[in-house]
């Protein structure tokens, strides 16, 4: 007898009803519940195995926290990172600019594409 | 949850190192009605032209008046006499002026001389003693 056929024959019994004496029914409904008692606690342990997995996968849950979250400070660092480095060039060149336009030589000499030059080669040429 | 609860902490730490260096906060930009009396009275060379300028321009003349009262007086001068003329520099001219500025310094006081007779003496040359621009 192969599957089908089987499974045709309990189609036939079920569609016949059972009519089983209270002793039998009372054994089938104490195996019942050992067998169930005995199942319950690995179907939930597959259960959360199976919702864990789904939240690795990108549940809506999983994908906020593990992947959101981490991304998020990513973001956030860069962001501030960026921000300091450009205060941080800012602050540079505010000091320059408070050195050049208070030093010795007015802006003109700054301007000059000559005069640094020149004032490099006459320097080195000192004894 | 537990895993939920150290990203969290991850993020508030992260959030506090990288908030650390930020803590010396930069002048906010200001217009010209909004400067304190002190600024506006260093700054009085720029007032003709001040909310026309650059943001960043106008947070970075707040940070040399800052810095200004530290300054020796004839470098307050020669800041204020400098200062609308350096306004008026293009961006281009700006970076020029800095870059020069900085290969200046770098000649040894010792052998630069004084700066200022250098500079008259460079522009009494007659034109054709004046090296060529440098690349």
């Amino acid at each position: 007898m192969n599957e089908s056929q089987f499974a045709l024959r309990v189609r036939q019994a079920l569609n016949q009803g059972l009519h089983l004496d209270a002793r039998v029914a009372a054994r089938l409904r104490a195996a019942r519940e050992q067998a169930l008692a005995h199942q319950r606690p690995e179907a939930a342990a597959g259960l959360a195995l199976a919702s864990n997995a789904l939240g690795r996968l990108g549940g809506a849950r999983g994908l906020s926290l593990r992947v959101l979250l981490p991304l998020l400070v990513l973001a956030v660092a860069f962001a501030t990172t960026y921000a300091w480095q450009q205060q941080q060039r800012a602050a540079e060149l505010e000091e320059l600019d408070a050195q050049l336009l208070s030093s010795d030589l007015p802006i003109d000499a700054y301007l000059d594409q000559g005069f640094a030059a020149w004032l490099k080669r006459r320097a080195s040429q000192q004894p | 949850m537990a895993q939920a609860a150290r990203l969290a902490a991850a993020l508030a730490a992260a959030l506090l190192l990288t908030a650390a260096p930020a803590g010396a906060a930069p002048e906010p930009d200001r217009r010209w009605q909004q400067l304190s009396a002190e600024q506006r009275t260093i700054l009085a060379p720029l007032e003709a032209e001040w909310d026309r300028l650059e943001p960043v321009q106008r947070v970075k003349w707040i940070g040399v008046a800052k810095r200004y009262p530290k300054m020796t007086p004839v470098g307050q001068k020669r800041v204020q006499s400098n200062m609308k003329k350096w306004a008026k520099l293009t961006p281009a001219q700006r970076k020029q002026a800095r870059e020069n500025y900085r290969r200046i310094s770098k000649v040894p006081p010792e052998q630069r001389g004084d700066l200022r007779q250098q500079w008259d003496e460079y522009q009494s040359l007659p034109p054709p003693k004046k090296p060529a621009p440098a690349k």
